[in-house]
């Protein structure tokens, strides 16, 4: 902590460098392995799918990528034009992305705060109930997606209870057509909402009894408490945690990919499976860059949001 | 205090208390509901998958919801249906191997980047951020096509084999380590290495003797979170594995992408459980540091 100090006072700052050894400034040496790798897998390949985005890269230009054609914009407006060869697919999944992605941070943040509050305070059997209700964000997605899969067949559990309670005929069908967004949306929230009860919770901790005493004294209590004392001392928490969950949600390949496979049905064909498949399955690789392109200028609004929040918070501790 | 004892000692009179004491257990009452509520929620999915898992094949995922007659048998077939032993053998270590290289060079760099204030210590702060928040296909495709030019170029292999995919894990692990182990650093005081290095230790010396010991929880909280990264992921094991290297997770989507209409779902689901135990397990150790992990910035301290 010492160190990292910023607006010591100066004859502390003093004192400390006359206590400390000379010579002795960052080892940057321990840095250098790192440095090195994350330049040669990450930096690197950023600025090159910058530069495939360009390009009319595929399977077949591959063996000559030095030579794949310049196309420019191409890849961009191909996949952004709705009257375009591929239909604006680019434009489909952007939407598909946000609906997805504010939709089920939307639904997941009652859910999370919910159980925060609820299990903040003393119930008999806490520890087990904290441990319980994290179970669905620790399961891998990859299982999250195949349960629900499962649970969504046609003639599956969902329909036949779904019918029994006579919300549902029984030959709905959940994995194709509008519905799948809707599946895919309850296969997701009840995998996320741990996340925002696990960072509400976190930050419950940290609020003194003696407020809620005190504000009890002056008449309030129940919602008016919760909205005048617990709201703003979470929210520095809570924000950074709808953001996260935003940006993740953005990035959810594996539960769209496991839940629908490579041949997703419109509503579900998200951006990180667009962007896969068309890298991947079709190997346009230009067109799946410039996609991949895209998907980070969505992003980067919730991401800078984020990095600026974090850095303000540690700002504030300092 | 004075107004908070006032209140007690006020006189209530005998209804206003039962009153209150009645009001009092109603909402208790009420907790516990909606407690279970979400127990329901949450387990009723999980207890669907244990469900299925103990059906026959026949029955499983179109049968009634509860097995009978039990087949237990399902978590001995599945073992044969696919290679499952190779693919945990490969999940392993591949996970492990991610991990303890991400571990290891993140702690060097995390030190340097937790410990002291230099020039470019933002912006590259600001750059690992940056980089845990970038798409994994962002990364993956161009790192594909460098494989495959490589591989075209010097006529060697690379796409398939089990170094590629750690290397390849790392642009995820390394940043979350560097990361992870800055802030844990930065919660440790420097004033043990200072005095170590006062009494004549050499800095390594101090880093050995001093650091390290007490930065260990940090480094095992790292290794862990890039373990279970590698283990759950599909997106770079589904491109960069072939049939002998594939992971855990990627076995099982492709059996499940194969047979898309008739997977044998009981084994699917008992292989499912078998592959969420590692994640359940490892996840309780490190839970009270996931915060820390992922919100370091407002919550460290």
């Amino acid at each position: 902590m010492v160190l990292r100090t910023r607006a010591a006072p100066p004859t502390v700052s003093a004192l400390r460098q006359h206590k400390r050894p000379r010579n002795m400034g960052p080892p940057f040496l321990l840095m250098v392995p790192s440095l090195l790798l994350l330049v040669a897998i990450i930096f690197i390949p950023s600025l090159f799918a910058l530069y495939i985005s360009f390009t009319r890269l595929n399977q077949y230009t591959i063996a000559h990528w030095l030579n794949a054609p310049f196309v420019g914009l191409k890849n961009y407006i191909d996949g952004l034009n709705p009257s375009g060869p591929l239909g604006g697919t680019l434009l489909h999944s952007i939407r598909a992305s946000l609906l997805f992605s504010l939709l089920t941070t939307l639904f997941i943040t009652p859910l999370g705060v919910g159980a925060a509050l609820l299990l903040n305070g003393s119930l008999r059997g806490q520890r087990l109930l904290r441990a319980i209700v994290l179970l669905p964000y620790i399961i891998p997605t990859f299982v999250n997606a195949l349960v629900w899969r499962l649970i969504f067949l046609p003639h599956g559990v969902a329909t036949r209870v779904l019918s029994a309670l006579g919300l549902s005929t029984p030959d709905s069908y959940w994995l194709i057509g509008g519905k799948s967004f809707w599946a895919m949306i309850i296969a997701d929230v009840w995998a996320a909402w741990p996340f925002i009860y696990l960072m509400t919770l976190a930050a419950l901790q940290t609020i003194s009894h003696e407020l809620y005493d005190a504000a009890a004294i002056d008449g309030a209590s129940g919602p008016r408490a919760f909205f005048s004392i617990t709201l703003p001392l979470i929210w520095p928490t809570l924000s950074l945690a709808l953001l996260l969950s935003t940006i993740n949600h953005l990035n959810n390949f594996t539960l769209p990919f496991v839940m629908f496979g490579t041949n997703p049905p419109d509503p579900v064909n998200v951006l990180p499976l667009n962007v896969y498949i068309h890298s991947f399955v079709i190997f346009n690789f230009g067109l799946g860059a410039a996609m991949a392109v895209v998907m980070l200028i969505v992003m980067l609004l919730p991401a800078v949001l984020y990095i600026r929040a974090t850095r303000l918070g540690e700002e504030g501790l300092a | 205090m004075n107004a908070r004892s006032a209140v007690q000692t006020r006189p209530a009179t005998a209804t206003s208390q039962a009153q209150a004491s009645l009001s009092a257990s109603v909402r208790t009452i009420g907790r516990y509901v909606l407690a279970l509520v979400y127990v329901g929620f949450v387990l009723a999915p999980l207890l669907y998958m244990l469900s299925v898992a103990l059906h026959d094949a026949a029955t499983a995922g179109a049968g009634p919801i509860l097995p009978h007659p039990v087949h237990w048998q399902t978590f001995r077939e599945m073992w044969s249906t696919i290679p499952l032993l190779t693919y945990i053998k490969n999940s392993l270590l591949i996970a492990i191997c991610a991990g303890a290289i991400a571990a290891i060079l993140g702690m060097g760099c995390g030190y340097v980047v937790g410990r002291f204030r230099f020039r470019f210590r933002e912006p590259f702060r600001i750059a690992l951020l940056a980089t845990y928040l970038t798409p994994g296909v962002l990364v993956l495709l161009p790192l594909y096509v460098i494989y495959v030019v490589i591989q075209r170029t010097l006529h060697v292999t690379l796409i398939g084999g089990y170094g590629i995919v750690i290397i390849t894990y790392l642009t995820f692990a390394l940043p979350f380590a560097i990361w992870m182990s800055s802030v844990y650093i930065a919660s440790l005081p420097a004033e043990l290495e200072e005095a170590a290095l006062v009494d004549g230790a050499t800095r390594l010396q101090a880093l050995r003797y001093v650091v390290l010991p007490l930065a260990l929880p940090g480094l095992v909280v790292a290794f862990i979170f890039s373990f279970l990264h590698a283990w759950n992921d599909v997106l770079f094991a589904s491109v960069l594995t072939s049939p002998a290297t594939r992971t855990l997770a990627v076995g099982l989507q492709y059996y499940a992408a194969q047979n898309y209409a008739f997977p044998l779902w009981n084994q699917l689901m008992g292989a499912s459980l078998v592959s969420a135990i590692p994640a359940v397990v490892l996840f309780f150790f490190v839970q009270r540091y996931i915060v820390q992990g992922l919100a370091a910035g407002s919550l460290k301290g």
